[in-house]
């Protein structure tokens, strides 16, 4: 008997809210389903999904990153100046400054979290606002423009690397994704890796099985910082102009991307994946929400905060119902368990 | 054989002004069951943590081999061979079961290979005789076969020496059987294995030597050959426990006050039918899985019924909530005292009047202090309950004051019927008694008490009736003067149905 | 060749300048002053700083010139607090960029109670209240004008547009937008622009990016996106020029030329216009060093002298009843042939 596992079930549900959201808005709005559609939501899905993967591994660890939309605008201004000051500096180079200036920020909040043993919603919210001001310090009020870039920067997002009709399939997301399914088979091959689930699964079995949960705590925050600097990389790369508002409120929309795409926020379960299928869905709604004349522009933050509530009850009540259909067909299938006799 | 695997020499430990430990020495040996009893708070799970390198020994030594260790945590002890597993079995519900066992192995690779994973998994879970897919998820493991995943963990790491603290507590007998054949064997291929149990009966079945320890010390180290039960409870308590065994006589009355026909609840239980009478014990005996719990939910509203009949003092009612339940005058002493019964981080008299705050409330709204260290007061006299003072937080008590203050929570509600679920799981004999005492108060007092145990002594010696459960289906009621411990097994079994 | 659209403000400077002698302000007078963006790290707002800074210096005030804003996470309680405080260490005067709407007004109040001056700059407070006077950067009518008039020539004077602005609650924005479409409504020379839709980017370069696009999928036949914001119709163009429709949509509105440089030569954005936030700094300031010092009453028809800018003459603000407002001017209107000039 073939048995769906409880994780591609769950991806599978969230596939099926994808295209019911996809369907609700195509009756709604005039030319809707079309390339295009496909290209504007997959080049800003780019830079979301990075976030999304990196808060889910915070997450899984019973923690929460606030601050990752401040390191995303850190990392784009502190990328974008490197890059003006040095603009032959060699791109594999300036990526690795992206991920090293948000591997700093993340080891900030990995020290304070889980050796200084402050609750990371603590932690963060401080971090938030002190890197947000940071960045204000740092760049002196002065905006990095576009044409200070190097070409091979600004045009990487839009470069389309192949394309089916008009759906274009471009770079950055192309990269993005290719980061995703990478993380993922860490997650899911690496043996190490194992150690975030557990620690987030069950933290003090963790401790009693000898897993060192402040390191791997910690190591989760590093790689949710680099990887929120690299979604910085590509935040510059895409806008180019960057102010210190650049990533404001993305923290938020990371969390809602990977509690959509069913990471457990008490910790211990969730996929990358997952988080991207919540990223899309994320961006499907807020991309769709503004293209739907019915609703005016003061009521859209609302209903987006209502149809995100909906996809995820709808997506938990899916859920249910496809487990307890999972556990009947089981029953129906299991043999009588065998009575002990004493 | 030169040295002890395992020693501690003299240790002691202090926690602020609380001394926990004071000139303990224990010595264990490859291929022995070392039983450690006592009561609770005798100083045992102080022992482990400072074996499994917890807590730093305050004076004395810990030995490895006859050297000197220093343990600086549970990772360092593991690393010696030193894992221990609890009641409360410490598995991660979201990964599987090979994932599980090999959570901390180092000699696997980076990259996870399924395939040999899953191999090594069911090697050592055959290795422990018993039968589990290494690819189930933890979180839909009993509770039997969550103990065996931390068992095969320890075993993957080579383990020497194998803390098993209160084991079978929340085991079904044979399940418990399964687990003592474990010990055997593993002490059979070198591994030392301390076994703490309040169970004494299975103390004689499984173990070699026996310790006693009582408030902190030492008290003998015998082979089990040497040791009766009467003796050993005598040294755990210090004092001869009075009652434990015996069964006063009935005091019943014909009022029938909760009677329930057919009663069921859809993929638990169905057919279940009884009646209480005031001043009656009724004990709901069962091996786990025989969904008693569930009968206490519905009655209590927390699963409410759908099939039968419920009367309530001879009129039909629906109990569609806890609300309505209490209403009605029933109570829910629940067995799992972290997750429905008490608030652990909350103080002693804010979860004694947790029920009933409307008692203690002025006309307001405001809570009223004293009224509420009033009420505590009462129950502490009444209950027996040691504790420092009405404020000190619930979750550090010991487990028997733990049960009474929820117990007082309960009878602060003043009920006419009162639901135990396991009331004495994982408490020591002598707060046992206490308990047994105070039930049996309550039914003189014109209550009546339904009792789900899985201990059979003690379903002997409360149960005026006793009713016996077998997955989900009622397989007799056994008056008390007809049973045995093998009567209600061969109920409980399935080997023999009551003819009624 | 720079081309300058301040006509109004010429003709209103030229209509009191005979009423009354013009106030010239005396220096060296001791008083503290605030200077407070409606948050720290925009670049407009630093210019701004630069303006007052320089009048600080020639007015040489012994006092303090602060330069205070909050987090942009935090922009509205910030500056309801800094006002706050302000008020409470009596300082002689708040200057206030105004992103908090009416809120801020009690705070306001409370500041002016304790005897300091708050004079608004680049975004009044709605109501008036709590407000001794608003340097207007440009008239808003002007702006309207301006916009209208920049719309009709990069559309060939017929065709959809839309607006891209901040958000729906900042004051000069809105009061922009009403007077372009007061404007198109008036003049017969506008009659074949049509414009669509407005909406709002938040002044982030993300959701801007995002809602400009989102107007060319709704609006097939769309021809031009206005952005009165620095930040959207640098987003605007940078979309449109990502996507390839430049030739499709232009973009326009208020821009920094630095930012804009690339887009207004490969011709996204062919023209677009703005005040000089250095000038508008060092007027605010001023102002608001004649209010604090009691050299200037505040009283409509006053004439005054601003060091280096030459008269100007308090009114009442058309806007806004009751209150009061100087009036700067004149716009810069940037196209390819000056742009990179600014730009340095």
């Amino acid at each position: 008997m073939t048995r769906v596992s409880p994780g591609a079930l769950r991806l599978l549900a969230l596939v099926l809210v994808l295209l019911l959201v996809g369907a609700f808005f195509a009756s709604q709005i005039e030319n809707y389903l079309n390339a295009r559609l496909f290209n504007r939501i997959s080049s800003s899905v780019a830079i979301v999904a990075l976030i999304a993967c990196a808060q889910t591994l915070v997450i899984l660890t019973r923690n929460i990153d606030l601050s990752l939309g401040a390191v995303v605008g850190f990392t784009a201004y502190g990328t974008g100046a490197l890059v003006t000051a040095v603009p032959d500096l060699h791109p594999a180079l300036l990526a690795l400054a992206a991920l090293g200036i948000g591997a700093g920020f993340g080891l900030v909040n990995g020290l304070l979290v889980a050796y200084a043993g402050v609750p990371s919603i603590i932690v963060t919210l401080a971090t938030m606002a002190i890197f947000r001001s940071a960045l204000v310090e740092f760049s002196d009020a002065q905006s990095i423009t576009t044409d200070s870039l190097p070409d091979w920067l600004v045009a990487f997002p839009n470069l389309q690397l192949f394309a089916i009709g008009g759906v274009q399939f471009r770079a950055a997301f192309v990269a993005a994704v290719v980061i995703v399914i990478f993380v993922h088979l860490a997650l899911t091959r690496l043996r190490p890796a194992r150690a975030l689930y557990a620690v987030g699964s069950n933290p003090e079995a963790a401790e009693m099985a000898g897993i060192d949960v402040r390191r791997t705590v910690l190591a989760a925050f590093v790689a949710a910082g680099a990887l929120a600097g690299l979604a910085g990389l590509f935040f510059l790369a895409r806008f180019g102009n960057i102010t210190v508002v650049a990533g404001l409120g993305f923290e938020l929309k990371s969390i809602a991307a990977a509690v959509l795409g069913g990471v457990n926020i008490f910790g211990g379960a969730g996929t990358v994946v997952g988080a991207l299928i919540g990223a899309i869905l994320v961006d499907l709604i807020e991309n769709s929400l503004v293209r739907w004349d019915l609703v005016s522009e003061f009521w859209r933050e609302a209903v987006l905060g209502l149809l995100i509530l909906s996809a995820v009850t709808g997506d938990a009540l899916l859920m249910r119902r496809l487990q307890r259909l999972r556990i009947r067909r089981d029953k129906a299938a299991a043999p009588v368990p065998k009575e002990a006799t004493p | 054989m030169a040295a002890p695997v395992l020693a501690l020499r003299d240790v002691s430990k202090s926690f602020g002004a609380t001394r926990a430990l004071s000139g303990m020495t224990l010595e264990l040996w490859p291929g022995e069951v070392h039983a450690v009893v006592g009561e609770n708070g005798a100083g045992k799970s102080t022992m482990i943590k400072i074996m499994t390198g917890v807590h730093a020994p305050s004076t004395g030594g810990v030995e490895v081999d006859g050297r000197p260790v220093t343990l600086s945590g549970p990772r360092e002890a593991r690393a010696k061979g030193v894992s221990a597993i609890y009641q409360e079995p410490m598995v991660f519900p979201d990964l599987d079961v090979a994932e599980n066992i090999f959570i901390s192995a180092t000699d696997l690779g980076l990259v996870q290979r399924r395939g040999l994973l899953r191999e090594r998994a069911r090697e050592l879970i055959a290795r422990i005789g018993m039968s589990l897919d290494p690819d189930r998820v933890a979180s839909g493991l009993t509770l039997a076969e969550q103990q065996a995943v931390e068992i095969a963990r320890a075993l993957s790491q080579d383990v020497r020496v194998l803390i098993m603290d209160e084991p079978t507590a929340s085991l079904s007998a044979h399940e418990a059987g399964e687990l003592r054949r474990i010990a055997r064997g593993l002490a059979a291929e070198g591994v030392a294995v301390v076994y703490i149990s309040h169970r004494l009966e299975e103390i004689f079945e499984v173990a070699h030597r026996v310790t006693v320890i009582r408030d902190g010390s030492h008290i003998s180290t015998r082979p089990i050959a040497e040791v009766t039960p009467e003796r050993m409870i005598a040294e755990m308590v210090g004092r001869e426990v009075g009652n434990y065994f015996r069964k006063d006589e009935s005091h019943a009355t014909p009022e029938v006050l909760l009677s329930v026909r057919g009663l069921g609840v859809e993929d638990a239980f169905e057919g279940v039918s009884f009646d209480i009478h005031r001043g009656e014990v009724l004990c709901l005996a069962g091996l786990i899985g025989a969904r008693r719990t569930d009968v206490a939910l519905s009655l209590f509203g927390i699963r409410p019924a759908t099939a039968g009949r419920v009367l309530w003092k001879g009129q039909e009612v629906r109990i569609g909530s806890p609300r309505a339940a209490m209403a009605l005058g029933i109570a829910y002493v629940s067995e799992d005292r972290r997750k429905l019964g008490l608030a652990l981080p909350l103080s002693i008299r804010s979860n004694v009047t947790l029920a009933t705050l409307g008692k203690v409330l002025t006309r307001w709204g405001l809570m009223r202090e004293r009224a509420e260290r009033a009420v505590t007061q009462g129950y502490r006299e009444r209950l027996n309950i040691r504790m420092a003072d009405a404020d000190t937080p619930v979750g550090k008590l010991s487990g028997g004051n733990q049960q009474k203050v929820m117990l007082a929570k309960w009878l602060e509600t003043n009920p006419q019927l009162l639901i135990f679920d396991e009331p004495t799981r994982g408490i020591d004999v002598g707060a046992k008694a206490e308990v047994h005492d105070l039930i049996r108060q309550f039914v003189r007092q014109g209550g009546a008490a339904l009792v789900i145990s899985s201990d059979l002594p003690e379903v002997l010696a409360l149960g005026d009736r006793i009713l016996v459960m077998r997955e989900g289906r009622q397989m007799g009621v056994i008056p008390h003067e007809a049973a045995t411990q093998e009567g209600v097994m061969r109920l409980a079994t399935g080997q023999d149905r009551d003819a009624a | 060749m720079i081309r300058t659209l301040g006509l109004a403000a010429l003709l209103a400077g030229g209509a009191t300048m005979a009423l009354a002698q013009a106030k010239t302000l005396t220096p060296g007078q001791e008083v503290d002053m605030v200077l407070l963006p409606k948050f720290l790290g925009i670049l407009v707002f630093d210019q701004a700083h630069e303006g007052a800074q320089e009048a600080h210096a020639e007015l040489q005030n012994p006092g303090e010139l602060l330069f205070q804003g909050p987090t942009p996470e935090n922009s509205v309680a910030g500056q309801i607090e800094i006002m706050t405080t302000a008020g409470t260490q009596g300082v002689g005067a708040v200057m206030l960029s105004n992103n908090a709407g009416d809120q801020i007004v009690p705070a306001a109040q409370a500041a002016q109670q304790a005897g300091t001056k708050v004079v608004t700059w680049d975004s009044p407070i709605p109501n008036g209240q709590g407000e001794d006077i608003f340097i207007a950067q440009v008239d808003f009518e002007e702006t309207g004008r301006v916009m209208a008039d920049m719309a009709h020539e990069i559309m060939g004077g017929e065709g959809q547009f839309a607006v891209l602005s901040a958000s729906p609650d900042a004051a000069n924005q809105n009061a922009w937008i009403a007077s372009l479409e007061e404007v198109l409504g008036a003049d017969e020379k506008y009659a074949n622009l049509e414009l669509v839709e407005t909406v709002y980017g938040n002044d982030q370069s993300e959701e801007s990016y995002n809602r400009a696009l989102a107007l060319v999928d709704s609006h097939p036949d769309l021809k031009l996106i206005m952005a009165p914001t620095t930040v959207g119709i640098q987003a605007a163009a940078k979309a449109m020029q990502d996507e390839g429709l430049c030739e499709q949509v232009k973009v326009s509105g208020l821009g920094l030329p630095a930012e804009m440089a690339s887009y207004t030569l490969n011709g996204c954005a062919p023209q677009f216009a703005l005040w000089d936030f250095r000038d508008l700094g060092y007027l605010t300031y001023q102002v608001a060093y004649g209010l604090a010092t009691g050299q200037l009453t505040g009283e409509e028809g006053e004439t005054f002298v601003a060091g280096r800018m030459g008269e100007y003459t308090i009114e009442a603000d058309p806007g806004r009843e009751g209150a009061k407002r100087v009036l700067m001017g004149p716009f810069t209107v940037y196209t390819a042939e000056n742009v990179e000039g600014a730009a340095n």
